[in-house]
């Protein structure tokens, strides 16, 4: 209520109470509480709102994602509703001058690693020149033997990427990890963006936001850009593990954006090296697969044996070069944590291009003396596993107990390869509602956020306008994942 | 269209109607006992009997009274047709529907499966077997008039009709059947009170006492009554009007395929085996063999169209 009513009786914004801690990035107001370049209009319009009014758009917003909630997600859970991902309407905002630099590092990254990838599974030069390290490489969880030799159209393996960023308490923004094997999260942003169109109509439009609808469309045409034989109308298809899988929505989302077929592993049958799936008017050829279903599962004959949810074969008909898949197998190789610290050679090495994006001080624990001194201090540490993505099995140094910290080091000891550390990041904040219970109980408070924005690469790179950015609702949390209190907020790029 | 979504539109479907059928005939004849309290020590043998789960029955139940009998066909998920059972396999289908059919199907399926979740014993004793199938069917109407109003008239609702029409065939001459059952008929019964008493509750089972009375009057005769359910052409529950909407949908979606293919051997012999007869010759010939024959049809024309186009292996 602090924020709400003035002694003197007249309404004041809930922008009133509203502080960041010192030693923080905030993404809206600088050091001198001034609005930084881009956020003016938001924070004309929707701070200086009365509260009641700013108290209806967050009420409807609610609303409107109640009702596409229960419009997508009814099904899967026993009780017959999945949990809908919480939304902040307050949209983070990035100015086109900020955009260009990151756009211009996003493609410049994601083209290094499609380039390793390839290089990876064809001649190795990469290996070869000593520039990564052969036995490093041979011993990521995600190598898979089984690409070795797949040339795939347009030399792309990395068709889609989402690239993790986080802004330091120095304001710049570190790549934190790379996701280049079925990465996700794109229908929130463009389901986001509807919500928010509805919500500040006038807002948006003064703001000049950039439009994300185009992703599907962008995909789409990479797609078609890789058709094996060069078709000017393939058929493309989506490979889905089927309803109970946490990102179903999102292939159903994309599968009717893009107008093509969503099909299940049973809908496939490989013969004669030509992928098909079963219409009910006999087979029909499959050109490009964009499928989102993990390597292990996407071939029994080659993978796990007992997998129902892919096609025998199909490796065969990649090596044939009789379709295209997106992502490529073993993408993987490319996001593995500690590969991660050769990315910056990477890019030098590929592209003979400095990098744009920092990434995070990354120590291998490979290495008898850096895992000396970081074992010395583990407290300091953010410790990760490294062929695991998602967030699984990372351990914070300074919020982890005794014991875990014991675990860990044992783990690191018995398997050093398996594990990096980096220094703790102090991820930036953002002004967040936050509520406390009451009827109009509703608060602007500082949370923690990520962004992850979405690269496409066909003949040429695409990079979506926008991005997922995740919020830790919960106070001083830095654990952004839905799973564990995490939402979401629209993301304004705004134009030049 | 891929062969999983079509059977998966074909079953989800069909399960319905099915789970409305069994609905209709377990409400018929429970209140067709308490209207002439049978002379039978086994007054549910015949249903069990038409629907050969006389076995499957036995194995969980002792005896046959009212309340195993409803709980085996309404609310038993070990019996696979039971109206639970069949809501559970269509809602488990739509799952894989939901860019296929409108939101406004799956939410109204998905609510009437959470219910039958809920269902027990007691429901029977209160509100009531009445108003507990009153309800049920208010929900498959519900089911029913969604469909209609929110489903594209394309290969999704052909497949569809597929399977409630073949499933109706099937069911309408499983009522007729069960009449026959129900009542090994003794000569000095034909045409009694009783006797019309029952054709009453068939006819008003399958919502067709109305439309009897619109075309044969108050009195009700055997040869009428099965006049409307097999071979009336406008009556929407009758075996004939099934086959020909059935027809119709089996017809467009063999009219789409990029080939001509050669037409479905087995319904040609459905409608054959339809157009053949006239009521009163089905009855002084026996009405049970025709009605088996109809079911052998049907189940041969769901095997032609699972082989042609349902099957993923």
């Amino acid at each position: 209520m602090d924020s709400t009513v003035s002694e003197t009786g007249r309404a004041v914004p809930v922008w009133a109470a509203y502080k960041t801690d010192a030693g923080v990035f905030d993404e809206m107001l600088d050091l001198s509480s001034q609005p930084r370049t881009g956020c003016e209009a938001v924070i004309d319009t929707l701070f200086s709102m009365p509260p009641a009014q700013f108290a209806e758009i967050c009420a409807s917003a609610d609303r409107m994602f109640r009702r596409m909630g229960v419009t997508f997600n009814v099904y899967g859970a026993a009780d017959g509703s999945e949990r809908i991902f919480p939304f902040d309407p307050i949209p983070r905002v990035i100015d086109a001058a900020t955009w260009g630099t990151l756009e211009a590092g996003l493609i410049q990254r994601v083209r290094a690693l499609n380039a390793f990838v390839a290089d990876v599974y064809g001649d190795g030069c990469i290996l070869s020149d000593g520039v990564v390290p052969r036995d490093l490489l041979l011993g990521c969880p995600q190598f898979r033997r089984a690409a070795v030799g797949i040339k795939p159209p347009l030399g792309n393996f990395v068709t889609v990427a989402g690239i993790d960023l986080v802004r330091g308490a120095d304001g710049r923004f570190y790549v934190l990890e790379d996701n280049v094997r079925t990465p996700s999260g794109v229908s929130y942003v463009i389901e986001n963006r509807v919500v928010m169109m509805r919500l500040v109509p006038t807002l948006m439009r003064a703001s000049r936001v950039r439009s994300v609808e185009r992703y599907p469309a962008d995909l789409l045409q990479c797609l078609k850009e890789m058709s094996p034989s060069g078709k000017s109308n393939p058929t493309i298809a989506l490979l889905t593990p089927g309803p109970f899988n946490s990102a179903f929505f999102e292939h159903v989302f994309l599968s009717q954006q893009m107008g093509i077929e969503l099909v299940e592993g049973v809908d496939l049958v490989c013969v004669d090296r030509k992928l098909y799936m079963k219409d009910v008017h006999g087979l029909r050829q499959i050109d490009v697969l964009y499928r989102r279903i993990d390597d292990d599962f996407l071939d029994p004959l080659v993978f796990r044996p007992d997998s129902l949810l892919g096609v025998a074969g199909l490796t065969a008909v990649l090596r044939a070069g009789n379709a295209a898949i997106a992502n490529g197998v073993g993408t993987g190789v490319a996001d593995d944590k500690a590969v991660y610290a050769y990315t910056p050679a990477m890019i030098r090495y590929y592209l003979a291009e400095e990098p744009i994006l920092p990434i995070v001080e990354t120590y291998l624990l490979r290495d008898p003396e850096v895992r000396e001194q970081v074992l010395k201090n583990l407290e300091r540490y953010v410790v990760k596993p490294t062929g695991a993505s998602g967030g699984y099995g990372v351990v914070i140094g300074p919020k982890a107990g005794e014991k875990e910290l014991a675990e860990t080091r044992e783990r690191i000891i018995n398997d050093p390869s398996a594990f990096i550390a980096q220094p703790v990041i102090a991820l930036s904040v953002h002004p967040t509602i936050i509520h406390n219970g009451s009827e109009s109980g509703m608060k602007l408070s500082p949370r923690h956020i990520d962004f992850r924005p979405f690269v496409l690469l066909g003949a040429k790179p695409r990079v979506l306008a926008g991005g997922l950015t995740r919020v830790a609702l919960r106070e001083g949390s830095l654990i952004v994942n839905s799973s564990q209190g995490g939402g979401s907020k629209d993301t304004w790029v705004l134009e030049a | 269209m891929l062969r999983r979504i079509a059977s998966h539109l074909f079953w989800t479907a069909r399960n319905l109607e099915r789970a409305e059928w069994r609905a209709r005939l377990l409400d018929v004849n429970y209140h067709l006992l308490i209207e002439s309290p049978p002379r039978d020590a086994q007054p549910w043998a015949p249903l069990l009997a038409i629907f050969g789960e006389r076995e499957l029955f036995a194995e969980s139940y002792t005896t046959a009274d009212d309340a195993s009998i409803l709980n085996f066909f309404a609310l038993d998920t070990d019996n696979p047709n039971s109206i639970r059972s069949c809501i559970n396999t269509a809602r488990n289908n739509a799952i894989s529907l939901r860019h296929y059919i409108s939101s406004e199907l799956w939410l109204d399926l998905n609510t009437l499966y959470l219910n039958a979740q809920e269902w027990t014993p007691e429901l029977f004793i209160s509100p009531g077997v009445f108003a507990f199938f009153a309800d049920l069917k208010d929900s498959f109407y519900r089911l029913s008039g969604i469909r209609q109003s929110t489903i594209p008239r394309d290969i999704a609702y052909d497949f569809m009709q597929l399977g409630i029409m073949l499933e109706r065939t099937e069911d309408v001459s499983r009522m007729l059947d069960v009449k026959y059952h129900f009542l090994l008929p003794r000569l000095e019964d034909v045409g009694g009170s009783l006797d019309i008493l029952q054709w009453a509750a068939v006819l008003r089972s399958a919502s067709g006492l109305e439309a009897y009375r619109k075309r044969f009057g108050n009195s009700i005769r055997i040869d009428n009554v099965v006049e409307i359910l097999l071979f009336d052409p406008t009556f929407p529950r009758s075996a004939r009007f099934a086959l020909a909407m059935l027809a119709t949908s089996l017809n467009r979606i063999k009219g789409q395929a990029p080939e001509p293919s050669p037409p479905s051997t087995q319904l040609e012999e459905l409608l054959v085996l339809m157009n053949s007869k006239r009521s009163l010759e089905v009855i002084k010939s026996g009405l049970h063999q025709f009605l088996i024959q109809i079911q052998d049809g049907c189940a041969a024309l769901g095997d032609e169209v699972f082989q042609r186009y349902l099957k993923v292996d």
